[in-house]
């Protein structure tokens, strides 16, 4: 052994302190899910459910896409807390897949069926700006969270750790968005609502790099560990 | 030979190390620390050995900030390898950068026969005086010489064996070398 990393070893050594054990990624995600419904359910609260909710609830294929879309949330943070472990499997990482299928499915099922009984005036397309910044609304707080969370794990997949824990947080944003804002039309979920789940993914994407790199985790290590 | 501990035994001594037991943690990071050397090499027989160095010593470091992502519940050595593997990743993507922006040159001689270039040299040839001379710098100044200019260490490592940053570092080798220019050319 060289004398450099004798020495890094005696004061590695020197400074160590005892850690608490992240725990499994699912109940991680649900400590997550602990800050992030209340918050969520709280803009719900203020903003003011929609008025017909009681009755959109008897509505399956509603159900359906809030269901797919809540589990979309929850199956990526958990697959994005398992990304922040070293030698957890990959294949966690398509853990969001079937959900969010479901979720597509159901809402291009919806298209299929609007063009069926409408013709193409059931396709028709209007602008919904609203929908970008509520859901940047009701997926603030879960973000800020989960980004907080996986900085306390490794940046193994920087990028696609960021990716799917973005899709976690502005799936959130999207199931709170529909409990108070009153578009069902399928085609314009899929664009308006669905597209910003997908913008605000890649978005994520790209800060991936930035939030998470072992040169700011090493530093702060530096940082506590060893300085004199 | 030493015998190398197995999986069970390395995870024994990491559960010890969350716990922050120093001792453990200290036999924990030498019985894995000529292993490691072992995967570098392994993967990438082209580096010189300061760079492998400096990959097992970035590993290393890296284990010890996300020490606490150990699942004790499973086996050590795929956890190490997988951050073994990431650093060694991340290792390959600085060279291959640090080589794009890389300039090969001709092998210039170091000075000229110029008078002008060699002003001062024959001031420095005194052991005696410059020995004399760094013991009266101020510690800082004096551990980054005995460091870079006399282990020739890199400055990574010589940031991580002292404690400060780089750019510390940087900061006292070049007030050290000005004051060292300065003292010896008096004394001369």
């Amino acid at each position: 052994m060289t004398m450099d990393t004798e020495k890094l070893i005696a004061r590695l050594a020197e400074v160590v302190e005892p850690v608490r054990p992240l725990p499994r990624p699912w109940i991680r995600m649900a400590a997550w899910l602990l800050v992030a419904i209340p918050y969520v359910a709280l803009v719900v609260f203020v903003v003011s459910p929609r008025a017909d909710l009681i009755s959109k609830a008897s509505e399956w294929r509603y159900v359906i896409e809030q269901v797919a879309a809540l589990a979309t949330g929850m199956t990526a943070a958990t697959a994005a807390f398992a990304s922040v472990v070293p030698g957890y499997d990959r294949k966690f990482l398509f853990l969001p897949a079937l959900p969010l299928a479901v979720w597509l499915g159901s809402l291009g099922e919806g298209c299929v069926q609007d063009w069926i009984q409408l013709g193409p005036n059931g396709l028709s397309l209007q602008p919904d700006w609203f929908c970008f910044p509520a859901i940047v609304l009701v997926g603030a707080v879960p973000a800020i969270a989960m980004a907080v969370m996986l900085r306390r794990g490794a940046p193994l997949t920087p990028h696609i750790t960021t990716a799917i824990g973005g899709l976690a947080a502005a799936g959130l944003g999207n199931f709170g968005l529909r409990l108070f804002h009153s578009q069902d039309a399928s085609l314009m979920v899929l664009v308006w609502q669905v597209g910003t789940v997908f913008i605000l993914t890649t978005i994520a994407a790209w800060a991936g790099h930035y939030l998470l790199n072992w040169r700011s985790i090493i530093g702060i290590g530096r940082g506590n560990v060893l300085m004199p | 030979m030493k015998q190398q501990l197995d999986d069970r035994a390395l995870t024994t001594l990491m559960q010890a190390a969350q716990a922050g037991d120093t001792q453990a943690y200290v036999q924990l990071l030498k019985e894995i620390a000529p292993r490691l050397r072992q995967i570098v090499r392994g993967q990438r027989r082209f580096l010189k050995s300061e760079d492998i160095e400096d990959i097992v010593q970035d590993v290393l470091l890296s284990l010890h900030a996300v020490r606490a992502t150990y699942d004790r519940q499973r086996p050590f050595m795929p956890w190490l390898i997988a951050i073994t593997r990431n650093r060694l990743a991340d290792a390959a993507r600085r060279y291959t950068r640090r080589a794009a922006h890389e300039v090969q040159v001709e092998n210039l001689p170091v000075t000229f026969s110029d008078e002008g270039t060699n002003i001062g040299s024959g001031e420095y040839r005194d052991p005696e005086a410059l020995s004399q001379a760094i013991r009266t710098l101020p510690p800082g100044q004096r551990d980054a010489i005995e460091m870079l200019k006399l282990r020739e260490m890199s400055l990574k490592a010589a940031a991580a064996a002292s404690g400060t940053s780089v750019g510390a570092l940087k900061v006292s080798i070049h007030r050290a070398m000005a004051t060292l220019r300065k003292v010896l050319i008096k004394a001369s």
